[in-house]
């Protein structure tokens, strides 16, 4: 019980350093890779027949933190938070670069990547807020 | 590489090996080479006019009509032949809906794709595939709640709004090797893309 509310704790902290610091954000695919790496043998002995939606995983390996591996519970910790932090900086994108698109991007249409690669291409010349919000949504 | 945009990796990437050999290929030798994000947002950027209009529901009906029967009752389904699609492999553990942690990775770069601006309004069919051993009837249902299972997975876990996403199973019906009806390259999942979300 205690371990578990130190998970919530430290989900919370690091959900919150990250927001805050601005760390570069990995991909969904990254992420996964080292979910499987630290949690995959725990997963197939715990949480075999469970899947990857609506949290069943996570919680399962919740449920068993007394017996899943400490790298693993760590692992999950950052994986949440980097899931979280990479979807956070793919939906400001639009806001962020607002005013870099209406400057350097005017008449390109707005469908598609065409904006994003008009405000890729002009790199030098856009602020480096949206630069960042661009390079953490992982779309550079 | 890294200030042309995707747009330019995407020009190179549709001229180059890479691309090629990924749709080239049989499915089996594609995939023993590591799948990227790239590679699946190139691969499945939306054809601009779509030239076939999907409903997932009688696709579900037609195949639910003729279990057993082939491909030659499918017609509703052979129509998806000519839309912009990919065959990924993800695998399941024995009998279950549970995907295995090492496929875990291919889901992330499925939502990778499918969060990027490039497909962005794209609608998504998810098909799932299974050989033909055991019965007909059960493969197809085993087949729809994988691709539930990972559809399930791509609009919670990762986000994809669940309205861009329609999941399918037809079974054995429609197998990759028709030769071998029994191989492991014809359980197999198929994204295809059907076109702007309304």
């Amino acid at each position: 019980m205690l371990r578990r509310k130190f998970v919530a704790v430290a989900l919370a902290a690091a959900v919150l350093t990250m927001g805050t610091a601005q760390a570069a954000t990995i991909s969904f695919g990254d992420a996964m890779s080292v979910m499987a790496r630290d949690c995959g043998a725990d997963v197939e002995k715990y949480c075999k027949n469970l899947n990857l939606g609506n949290n069943r995983i996570a919680d399962c390996l919740v449920q068993n933190q007394d017996k899943v591996s400490p790298v693993c519970i760590n692992t999950l910790v950052a994986v949440t938070a980097s899931l979280k932090q990479r979807l956070a900086a793919q939906a400001s994108v639009v806001k962020v670069c607002r005013g870099d698109a209406a400057r350097r991007c005017t008449g390109v249409v707005q469908k598609d990547a065409h904006i994003l690669d008009c405000l890729i291409k002009a790199q030098r010349h856009v602020t480096n807020k949206c630069n960042a919000a661009i390079t953490d949504a992982g779309w550079r | 590489m890294r200030n042309r945009g995707i747009r330019g990796m995407a020009a190179r990437l549709a001229g180059g090996a890479v691309a090629a050999a990924l749709l080239l290929l049989p499915a089996g030798q594609a995939m023993a080479q590591a799948l990227t994000a790239e590679q699946l947002i190139v691969g499945l950027q939306g054809p601009g006019t779509l030239t076939v209009a999907v409903d997932p529901r009688a696709l579900a009906a037609e195949v639910q009509a003729n279990v057993g029967k082939g491909a030659a009752a499918l017609p509703t389904w052979s129509k998806l032949n000519s839309l912009t699609q990919l065959v990924v492999d993800i695998n399941f553990q024995y009998d279950s809906v549970a995907i295995v942690p090492g496929s875990y990775r291919t889901i992330g770069l499925i939502a990778d794709a499918l969060h990027h601006p490039l497909l962005q309004r794209y609608k998504f069919l998810i098909v799932g595939h299974t050989d033909a051993r055991g019965d007909p009837g059960y493969n197809l249902n085993l087949s729809l709640k994988r691709a539930e299972a990972i559809r399930e997975a791509l609009a919670t876990t990762f986000a994809v709004a669940p309205d861009r996403l329609f999941a399918v199973g037809v079974g054995e019906e429609l197998p990759f090797d028709p030769g071998n009806p029994d191989a492991a390259v014809n359980r197999r999942v198929q994204l295809v893309n059907i076109g702007p979300v309304d």
